[in-house]
């Protein structure tokens, strides 16, 4: 057995397991919330501000959209449509997740976890429902809370040490570039399945279609949905 | 702390909390799993997942066919730990330790 496999055993998974499973997310984030912060002080913001945007925002993308909007000099009340806008996809996580966690799916405590159900979180507690058959909130709990201090505690670290911090570095800082599509490929692996299939390779081709003709929350959103769709077609 | 990244970070904030957290208040997912809307979410997690796949590989690819290499190695790695041990954390590791040794190698 790995060591991130999933329990199979009576107990459900607890707070300790669900932290070690964020380790992966942990990594991928920490270099690009360290990105965040640099960025974030070099467009003028204080790093109190910088933080506050990780603390209260926590969504990777959208918070560096926020900062070329912001430091763009766009109207605050368009900027924070565009964010909302490039988030909306989340509104899908949450079900989806406890749909695949059966009759194991609790919601008592989703007030606290569902408020870290980012991207990468969300892959990664699917992967885990879908291998073990077993939904945990206090493993849920474990999981967001690690990735959401490496988040904040990245942009912190980034805000703190300024610009160039990470140029001395250039190999390091490409592969670690590379952590989150590698997650993204390794959870993807976990969870496929013949059944699977036909929803995937559509999603893949309306993102890239949506990617190449018109922009990258376009793809995100036409992949995700007509993806989802292909799963209501198929007999 | 100026009142736009306030007002910026309270609006963003508190749209990505109800967007995460609000849908689970509904009964969406407690239908019979052959439904429509069971079918719906079933697939959503694969498309999801495939989506930011794309989404997260694509930028990464280079202009130059020929400077693909860490990029090719790094995703053989993955595949082939994956494979190997079915673990996505020895994947996730392994991967870009590949692309960062492919690319220190190719300078």
């Amino acid at each position: 057995m790995t060591a991130d496999a999933p329990s199979t055993s009576a107990n459900p998974p607890g707070f300790g397991q669900g932290l070690l499973a964020a380790l992966p997310i942990v990594l991928g984030y920490l270099p690009i919330a360290f990105s965040f912060g640099v960025a974030a002080v070099q467009a003028g913001l204080t790093p109190v501000e910088a933080v506050a945007l990780s603390l209260i925002v926590y969504a990777g993308a959208s918070q560096f959209l926020a900062l070329a909007l912001l430091s763009s000099g766009a109207p605050v009340l368009l900027a924070a449509a565009t964010l909302i806008a490039m988030n909306l996809r989340h509104a899908l996580y949450g079900p989806a997740l406890l749909r695949a966690a059966g009759e194991t799916a609790r919601t008592t405590r989703a007030w606290a976890w569902g408020a870290g159900l980012t991207d990468e979180v969300f892959a990664a507690a699917l992967g885990q429902v879908s291998q073990s058959g077993r939904f945990s909130e206090r493993w849920m709990g474990g999981l967001a809370l690690g990735a959401y201090a490496a988040w904040v505690g990245g942009t912190a670290a980034g805000a703190a040490a300024g610009g160039g911090a990470l140029a001395a570095f250039p190999v390091v800082e490409a592969a670690l570039g590379f952590m989150l599509p590698a997650l993204f490929l390794s959870l993807l692996l976990s969870i496929l399945s013949r059944a699977a299939i036909p929803a995937v390779l559509v999603a893949v081709a309306a993102t890239l279609a949506g990617l190449l003709l018109w922009s990258a929350t376009a793809g995100i959103l036409a992949g995700m949905i007509l993806g989802a769709l292909t799963g209501v077609l198929r007999r | 702390m100026s009142p736009e990244v306030l007002t910026l970070a309270l609006l963003g904030g508190a749209a990505n909390y109800a967007f995460r957290v609000l849908p689970m208040r509904l009964p969406l997912f407690r239908g019979p799993p052959e439904g429509g809307s069971g079918r719906f979410l079933a697939a959503t997690g694969p498309a999801a997942i495939a989506t930011l796949v794309v989404a997260s590989f694509l930028p990464m690819l280079p202009p130059v066919l020929g400077e693909a290499m860490p990029l090719a190695a790094g995703t053989a790695a993955v595949l082939g730990l994956w494979a190997w041990r079915r673990s996505v954390v020895l994947a996730t590791l392994g991967g870009p330790l590949v692309y960062g040794l492919t690319l220190a190698a190719l300078a």
